[in-house]
C-alpha cells in the first residue's frame, strides 16, 4: 500500500512537469480505488450513477492539479478533493452522504471492485458544448484520436486543438455545476 | 462515456495552468498602492503622519489592521489547496481581535466618562465607514480571482478570508489619512467597517469559489 501511494507522488510530480504518460498512468492507477470510495458510499445511486459522480471527480482532479503543493504527499490532496466532490455530487442529486477522512485509509486496500459501466452524464454535457469542442473530446476520448491526428481531422493546428480542449473540459466542468444545481 | 474515455481525454489535455503562488502579497501590491494612491491624492495623509507612525496608541491601528490583513491573506493562501483546510488554526485572528478590544476596553477606562460618547463617534466616522469599503474592493477582488484558480473546499471560509484580508489591508491604508487617534473611535468604525466587507466577502465566497 505504501508502495503504491509513493508511486502516485511520482507520478503526478512527473505529470506536473509535464510527463503526459506518467500522467495518464496516474489517472488510471487512482481511478479504481476512488472508484471503490464512491461505490461503498453511494450504492443507491447504482453503477452508472456511480461511475457519474467518479467521473466528477476525475475531472476535478485534473482541472486542479496545480493546485497539488509539489513535493508534498498526494494522498491528503486526492482525498481532500474527492471528498468534496463526492459530497458535493450527492447534494446535487439529493442525497446526503458522510465521508470522514478516516474512511479512505480503510477503503483504500478494498479498490478496484468489478468492472467500470458506462456513464451517462459525462455524453451529455459533451452535447452540450459547442460543435467542435465536441468533436475533439470525442474524437481524442472515445476514438483514441492523438491532438495531432484530431488537428489533422479538423483542419487545426495541433496547438489549438489542446487549447479547445483544455477549454471544453473546463467547460464540462462548469456545465455540470449549472446543469446539477 | 467510459471512464476510460474520459481518462484518455484529460491525459490528452496537457495545457499547464500555473502553480499557485507563494504568498497572495505580492498579487495585492497594485491594488492596494492603488489606495495607498487614492487616499494620498483623494483625502490627503494626515499633516503629522511621522509622528503619528511612532505614538504606539495612533500605530497600533495601523499594526492591528495591517496585522489582521497578512494573517488573514496568509491562512486564505493555505485554504487555496483543497488540503489546506484540514487541521487550519484561525487563534492568530482571534488573539489580534483579543487584542484590538482589550485596546478598547483600555481606551474605555483611561478616557473621562464624560469624553467617551465624543471619542466613539469623533467627527469622520461617515468617512471612514464609506471609505475603507470602497479601498477593500480591489484587493478583496484580487483575492477572490486567486481564490477560485485554487480549489478550496470550504468556499465560505475562504471569502471570509479574503474579506478580512482586503479590509484589514485597506483599513491600515485609510489609517494613513485618518487623524481619529482614540481606540474608542478607530477599533468601533475600522472594525465595523471590516465587519461589513467581511460579511459581502463570506456570502460572494460562499457561492462563487465553489468548483
Amino acid at each position: 500500500m505504501t508502495d503504491q501511494i509513493d508511486a502516485w507522488d511520482q507520478l503526478l510530480a512527473a505529470a506536473n512537469a509535464g510527463d503526459a504518460r506518467a500522467y495518464a498512468r496516474f489517472l488510471e492507477a487512482v481511478a479504481p480505488v476512488l472508484r471503490g470510495i464512491v461505490r461503498a458510499r453511494g450504492g443507491s445511486l447504482g453503477e452508472a450513477g456511480c461511475e457519474d459522480v467518479l467521473q466528477e471527480v476525475l475531472l476535478a482532479i485534473h482541472l486542479k492539479r496545480h493546485t497539488c503543493l509539489p513535493g508534498a504527499p498526494v494522498r491528503p490532496w486526492l482525498y481532500a478533493i474527492t471528498r468534496y466532490k463526492v459530497v458535493d455530487a450527492f447534494r446535487a442529486r439529493g442525497k446526503h452522504v458522510d465521508l470522514p477522512i478516516e474512511d479512505f485509509s480503510d477503503l483504500l486496500a478494498a479498490s478496484a471492485g468489478p468492472d467500470p459501466t458506462e456513464a451517462t452524464d459525462m455524453a451529455k454535457m459533451i452535447g452540450m458544448l459547442d460543435g467542435r469542442s465536441a468533436e475533439i473530446v470525442r474524437k481524442i476520448g472515445l476514438e483514441g484520436f492523438s491532438v495531432a491526428e484530431t488537428g489533422r481531422a479538423l483542419t487545426m493546428s495541433e496547438g489549438a486543438v489542446r487549447v479547445a480542449l483544455h477549454r471544453a473540459l473546463k467547460s464540462l466542468a462548469a456545465l455540470r455545476e449549472r446543469h446539477l444545481e | 462515456m467510459k471512464t476510460d474515455d474520459l481518462i484518455r481525454a484529460l491525459a490528452a489535455d496537457t495545457v499547464r495552468q500555473p502553480a499557485l503562488p507563494g504568498s497572495l502579497v505580492p498579487a495585492l501590491i497594485p491594488s492596494l498602492a492603488l489606495a495607498v494612491l487614492a487616499v494620498w491624492l483623494g483625502l490627503g495623509f494626515r499633516a503629522d503622519l511621522g509622528a503619528a507612525l511612532v505614538a504606539p496608541v495612533s500605530a497600533a491601528r495601523i499594526l492591528l489592521t495591517g496585522g489582521l490583513g497578512l494573517v488573514a491573506a496568509r491562512l486564505a493562501l493555505r485554504l487555496a489547496r483543497p488540503d489546506g483546510a484540514e487541521g487550519m488554526r484561525l487563534w492568530p485572528l482571534a488573539a489580534i481581535a483579543a487584542a484590538a478590544i482589550a485596546l478598547l476596553g483600555w481606551a474605555w477606562a483611561t478616557t473621562p466618562a464624560e469624553a467617551r460618547g465624543m471619542a466613539i463617534v469623533g467627527k469622520t466616522m461617515t468617512t471612514c465607514l464609506v471609505t475603507i469599503p470602497l479601498l477593500s474592493v480591489l484587493p478583496v477582488a484580487t483575492l477572490h480571482v486567486l481564490l477560485r484558480r485554487g480549489a478550496t473546499t470550504a468556499p465560505a471560509l475562504a471569502g471570509l478570508l479574503a474579506g478580512l484580508a482586503g479590509s484589514g489591508l485597506s483599513a491600515a491604508i485609510y489609517a494613513l489619512h485618518c487623524t481619529e487617534d482614540s481606540p474608542l473611535f478607530y477599533v468601533t468604525w475600522y472594525g465595523l467597517a471590516i465587519a461589513g466587507v467581511t460579511l459581502i466577502s463570506t456570502l460572494v465566497g460562499s457561492r462563487s469559489l465553489r468548483w
